[in-house]
């Protein structure tokens, strides 16, 4: 194995000049980077490009939009859910407040991923047997329909992985045109958090023939709550 | 590994006569062609995003010693372990003693081409650890026991009938041949894996110097798994995978997915800055990385082939190129096949009895470098190998006694009027339709599968003589 010192002199070497001391110059950018020109525009954009990967998404404006959109789509499931595992729900410890009260009201219980055991592996095992994983957003991103999760201890990053459904809270004004100003905030983070995941539509492949087919490993259905002030 | 004891002929004759992989090959690279043609067209200014990526590119390259030892320093600084490996021996090595260290018996791994160069399934496997590819290509071709057939989709070459096949046994009964059914079975199968694994080992698409981050992508979600669960993970990157900041990850993220598989992005992007914060509730608690140099530190103080070390592994130059197209990946008989790994292979082996083929794998049009999405001159560097292997007295003896018998004809002016002469004579019973065709070897080599054209009866040397004295 090599040390530190002497695999970057040795770079150094290869290159014909001492290792610079400063920060070489960074290069100049620029490249037409899409732009949207309003916010509802940005939304609009986001949730076509979201349903485009296979994803369900909606706009809700109040509590009772939120509790409506979430009967529409998981209709007398929870109840099913929650006969074989009480479980079934888990969530952030927190969720947007607007979440919360819904679920609340549909009196569909949470359990809160990161207090859900206290070996990791048990946690695992939950979220593996949950059948809806719940969490915000700290960024969405139109272009591509993507949104994007920092990971934190009252989070966990299971929960937008390991059940067969993931759905996702995000306020409408998190909603980035591009990449390039996501990555600029987290820049501005200075030290970013242990991950960040930016997550595109539901698991895929087409390992086999070339033939898509959604879901071999990470969530099958994934649904995003844009919530609109 | 089958076809690594296989010569290049009989690799080459394999694949041709292979006519499901030559269909399937035609079929997917054009799919994924076509797919990229349109997301980079959606971007409106390709071109632009091409030269911004060429030139991030380069500036890393051209600093890889500043930036390496920033990236070390920031993974450092929060207690990652780093290791340093020179060779693939010394990368094998490194992970061997860890998986020992932790006494680790099930470990879960997603794609990584740094794990296939320096074979480290098969290490593993020797020791007796149950080690798991989790991408499903890749799990495929593991269990088929064969090197990646293409750098994006490396099972490429199986028909879903194979893949059942292969299936079969784990399952313990008959599995249906469609997708759903395959897919479905590996999502149960790997979930237990998941839950249960000691060590974690990814790759790297990007390492991101300003902040310790690694940039990872994956469709399929098993790079999240296997970043997220098991309490160790160990990535493994080439040394040259480095971007400066955040600032320059935003074009080269854009220019991969849509160069690779013509998404916008892949389904899951993740950056991680390991280890985990210590309340986190999920993600690893001790993070090795391993930066592999396997002569990339060669090709670095080259000037000629620098310019291979800008790679960001997309594929695209694969999906263009008409000798992959005919062949697919295993004839090339290397873990990178392609244009890519024509170019790159030779330089990092350094073994041109071995590789000396691969430069030759190329029609020279130049579809790859036109594909490249950092223009990387491929096409180019093939031809500056072919130069580098003939310097390097690799040649066969016939080719070099051809180029000899060329330079003697062709700096005699009497000489050469004299042979194209008795050339014309001699040609007779091998020419139809104007055509050379058989002949005794060396010709035949040449013969067998294709035409020369004629030695002309009025050569062109008589035939400018003529004109003069016309005039």
């Amino acid at each position: 194995m090599s040390n530190t010192s002497d695999f970057i002199s040795n770079l150094a070497a290869k290159l014909g000049r001492p290792t610079p001391t400063q920060p070489p110059p960074q290069v100049k950018l620029s490249v037409p980077q899409y732009q949207l020109s309003s916010s509802a525009e940005r939304v609009s954009v986001f949730l076509q490009n979201w349903q485009a990967l296979g994803g369900k998404g909606a706009i809700v404006r109040s509590e009772d939009e939120t509790l409506q959109c979430l009967k529409q789509w998981f209709g007398e499931q929870p109840i099913t859910w929650f006969k074989e595992n009480s479980k079934a729900l888990l969530a952030w410890d927190k969720l947007p407040t607007i979440a919360e009260s819904a679920f609340s009201s549909l009196n569909w219980p949470l359990t809160r991923y990161s207090q859900s055991a206290f070996d990791p592996r048990d946690r695992y095992s939950i979220a593996a047997s949950a059948e809806l994983g719940i969490t915000g957003s700290d960024w969405g991103i139109s272009l591509s329909g993507t949104v994007v999760v920092k990971s934190d201890p009252l989070r966990g990053r299971a929960i937008s992985l390991l059940p067969p459904r993931h759905l996702s809270f995000i306020e409408s004004t998190k909603i980035q045109d591009n990449l390039f100003n996501v990555l600029e905030e987290v820049a501005a983070l200075g030290s970013p958090p242990a991950a960040i995941e930016m997550i595109s539509g539901p698991s895929r492949t087409s390992d086999i023939e070339m033939d898509l087919s959604i879901g071999v490993h990470g969530p099958i259905e994934v649904y995003v709550i844009v919530i609109d002030h | 590994m089958t076809m690594y004891n296989q010569t290049t002929d009989e690799r080459v004759d394999k694949a041709l006569a292979n006519s499901f992989l030559r269909q399937a090959t035609r079929r997917a690279t054009d799919r994924l062609r076509n797919n990229k043609y349109k997301a980079s067209a959606e971007l409106g200014n390709w071109e632009e995003w091409r030269a911004a990526g060429e030139a991030i590119r380069k500036n890393v390259i051209s600093n890889l010693d500043y930036y390496l030892n920033q990236l070390i320093e920031q993974m450092e600084k929060r207690g990652v372990h780093v290791h340093l490996a020179k060779t693939p021996a010394d990368a094998v090595t490194v992970v061997r003693n860890i998986v020992s260290e932790h006494n680790a018996k099930n470990v879960l791994k997603s794609k990584s081409m740094i794990s296939e160069e320096i074979h480290l399934n098969h290490a593993l496997e020797e020791d007796g650890i149950d080690v798991v590819e989790t991408d499903l290509g890749e799990y495929i071709i593991q269990i088929a026991g064969e090197p990646p057939s293409h750098i994006i989709v490396p099972a490429m070459h199986k028909t879903r009938q194979q893949v059942a096949d292969l299936f079969e046994p784990i399952a313990g009964h008959a599995l249906s041949s469609d997708t759903p059914t395959l897919t479905r079975f590996v999502r149960t199968q790997m979930r237990e894996k998941f839950l249960r694994g000691d060590i974690g080992i990814t790759g790297c698409n990007f390492a991101v110097a300003s902040t310790g981050s690694i940039v990872m992508v994956t469709n399929e979600g098993n790079g999240r798994m296997v970043s997220t669960l098991p309490r160790v993970q160990i990535t493994l990157m080439g040394m040259e995978r480095i971007v400066p900041s955040f600032r320059e990850l935003d074009i080269l993220l854009n220019l991969l997915a849509r160069s690779a598989t013509g998404q916008r992005f892949s389904s899951y992007t993740t950056i991680l800055t390991p280890p985990k914060n210590t309340a986190d509730p999920d993600g690893p608690e001790e993070y090795h990385l391993v930066i592999l140099d396997h002569n990339r530190s060669e090709i670095l103080g080259d000037k000629l082939f620098r310019s291979s070390l800008n790679c960001i592994r997309c594929g695209a130059c694969f999906n263009v190129c008409p000798v992959y197209r005919q062949l697919g990946g295993h004839a090339y008989g290397s873990v990178y096949s392609g244009p890519i790994g024509s170019v790159i292979t030779p330089l990092l082996e350094k073994d041109w009895k071995k590789w000396g083929h691969l430069p030759y794998f190329s029609s020279l049009c130049g579809a790859c470098s036109e594909a490249c999405p950092v223009r990387i001159p491929l096409h180019d560097l093939l031809v500056k190998l072919r130069m580098r292997k003939t310097q390097s007295g690799h040649t066969p003896q016939v080719e070099r006694q051809i180029f000899k018998a060329y330079r003697y004809f062709f700096t005699r002016e009497k000489t050469l009027r004299r042979a194209l002469r008795l050339g014309a004579h001699l040609q007779r019973p091998f020419v139809r339709n104007q055509r050379i065709t058989g002949g005794p070897p060396p010709l035949s080599n040449w013969t067998n599968s294709r035409t020369l054209p004629m030695v002309a009866p009025k050569p062109f040397m008589q035939l400018w003589a003529d004109l003069k004295n016309k005039r």
